[in-house]
């Protein structure tokens, strides 16, 4: 079954869009990693 | 002078070697035991698998890396934890036994001041009877003698379609309680690209068998995630993807014995099925590796180390799923009786899963364990190695550094078809990795901001990407330490 349009597919597999996808998502990953870490509990 | 013994020279076990290493002077010791010559860096297995990766490019030796770093290497399995030494030997030690060369077989007690525990999981693949990787017609991407193998048998049923044969494809997990979904939902992407490379698509009949309750579970209970401009379930964005590639899909299945190419399960209605396949790859239940622990007296402790996997700072009270917090995961990863013990990455006990425990109506439990991927294993090694780093310089313990899985984000790269142009992957971040079922509570438990779906050949760009930013930092190359874990 078709659940992907043609035209979203065409976005997807373009080099060029993709291009931009690329160095946008690897700065929303970074973002996610360097985002940082820590505890959760509270201490009294 | 300091001497830190890590067990295991994986994800987790390398990431705390390499910095204990540059960070600590030449007077404290570093030392690895790992039964393994190689290092390897297992997501890049899924190409292996379908032939698209030669495995020595996703290895390379440790022994020559660690002698020209200063780490003292033993190619050795630990075998029991002494943590309060014995009789003849003050120190605690672990006993470690040789694996290869002439010392092979021998064993010998290796003493520590600080010990990390980074032996990851035990491939259970005996929980599943019939279950063995190479024989039935199965075959798994655990390890890259596995994922060889793997192509073999994925290559000959590709040149029986050629010759006209229908074939069918079941991809997921072999155990009711296995983990690790995201690599096998990664394998069978590519793998239903690769038949369509190889223009058999329409001979094969590819299945997901999954443990889940539902699609895009992942053993994180699922997510809420934004996927451009919409907010969508990870359910509905794999049942997209199923469904647009032609995948079929069993969830809620129980996998618990392996005839050839058949594999029956039990369902979570009680029923007693079976699926017969050509090829195929079931991740195993992964288990603790068994150890046992003795005090100085040489009495056994091991409930004071061990539940299954290592006991750490987690709160293990058993307690319903309703009432399940963030606040159970552990922070330092530090056995609670043995202060000088870590153990990070998978090797840890979780407090509980994350997804939803169900049973089927014959009572038995049918429910993803809890991943912890590539991302929370480097994190907690570097944690783990940062608060032995600062205990070792202040002479006192410190525990400054914490990273709860409930206060930390991870990104799965999910590759989904190997090719530079033709190539496709599923980037997912999700924020935290437990569900914050308290903070985020409109949202599934999760920072929408932070959790994300996208697809496309940029996210096999990245994750190609990535492939080669973690080798190279894992060759300790000129600035490795630059790239976060
Ligand atoms: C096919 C596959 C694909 C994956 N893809 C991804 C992905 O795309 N992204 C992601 O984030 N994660 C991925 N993961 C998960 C990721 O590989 C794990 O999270 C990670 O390897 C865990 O690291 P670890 O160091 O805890 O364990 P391991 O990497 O399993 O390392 C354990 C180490 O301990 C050693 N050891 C075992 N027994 C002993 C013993 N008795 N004594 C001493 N040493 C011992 C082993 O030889 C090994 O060196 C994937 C996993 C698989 C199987």
């Amino acid at each position: 079954m078709r659940r992907i349009s043609p035209i979203q597919r065409f976005k997807m597999m373009n080099p060029i869009i993709q291009l931009f996808k690329f160095f946008i998502l690897s700065i929303k990953v970074m973002v996610i990693v360097a985002g940082g870490h820590g505890g959760t509990r509270k201490v009294n | 002078m300091s001497k830190i013994v890590v067990l295991g020279a994986g994800i987790s076990g390398h990431v705390a070697a390499s910095h204990l290493r540059r960070k600590l002077t030449k007077e404290h010791e570093v030392v690895v035991v790992s039964p393994n010559s190689n290092y390897q860096w297992i997501p890049s297995n899924i190409w292996v698998g379908i032939g698209r990766m030669p495995s020595k490019k996703i290895l390379f030796p440790l022994a020559p890396l660690y002698k020209k770093k200063g780490i003292d290497f033993k190619q050795a399995k630990a075998v029991t934890f002494h943590p309060e030494g014995d009789l003849e030997e003050s120190k605690p030690y672990v006993m470690a036994e040789y694996v290869t060369g002439d010392k092979q077989g021998t064993q010998e007690k290796v003493t520590y001041d600080y010990l990390i525990n980074a032996t990851g999981p035990k491939l259970n693949f005996e929980a599943t009877n019939g279950l063995n990787p190479g024989t039935n017609k199965t075959y798994s991407v655990c390890t890259y003698t596995h994922a060889e193998h793997a192509w073999d048998g994925l290559n000959n049923v590709i040149q029986e379609m050629k010759q006209g044969k229908k074939a069918k494809i079941l991809i997921g997990t072999g155990h009711a309680k296995a983990t690790c979904q995201g690599a096998a939902f990664e394998y069978i992407l590519n793998v239903e690209q690769e038949l369509r490379k190889h223009k058999v698509r329409d001979m094969a009949e590819i299945t997901w068998i999954s443990n889940e309750y539902k699609l895009g579970d992942f053993g994180m209970d699922g997510m809420l995630m934004s996927y451009g401009s919409i907010t969508m379930k990870s359910s509905e964005m794999v049942e997209m993807i199923f469904e647009d590639r032609d995948i079929k899909w069993i969830l809620g299945a129980g996998v618990n014995k392996i005839e050839d190419g058949v594999a029956h399960y039990e369902n979570l209605e009680g029923d007693n099925k079976s699926e017969p396949f050509d090829f195929a790859m079931l991740i195993p239940s992964f288990s603790g590796h068994g150890f046992k622990a003795f005090d100085k007296n040489n009495q056994e402790i091991t409930d004071k180390l061990f539940k299954g996997f290592m006991i750490v700072d987690a709160d293990y009270t058993p307690r319903p799923y309703e009432e399940w917090t963030v606040q159970d995961w552990p922070e330092t990863y530090q056995n609670p009786s043995y202060k000088n013990i870590f153990a990070p990455g998978i090797a840890f006990a979780p407090p509980h899963t994350i997804s939803k425990p169900r049973k089927s109506r014959n009572g038995t439990d049918i429910f993803p364990a809890p991943p912890r991927t590539g991302m929370p294993s480097g994190i907690t090694a570097k944690l783990v190695a940062d608060n032995i780093i600062d205990s070792v310089k202040s002479g006192k313990e410190s525990l400054k550094h914490k990273g709860s899985m409930g206060n930390m984000g991870a990104a799965c790269i999910a590759s989904a078809g190997y090719g530079l142009l033709d190539g496709s992957g599923i980037s997912i971040t999700t924020f935290p990795i437990i569900p914050d079922y308290k903070k985020f509570s409109k949202t599934q438990g999760r920072h929408l901001g932070k959790t994300f779906g996208s697809i496309g050949l940029a996210g096999h760009w990245l994750k190609l990407a990535l492939h080669y930013a973690f080798i190279y930092k894992a060759k300790m190359k000129p600035f490795w330490w630059l790239i976060p874990e």
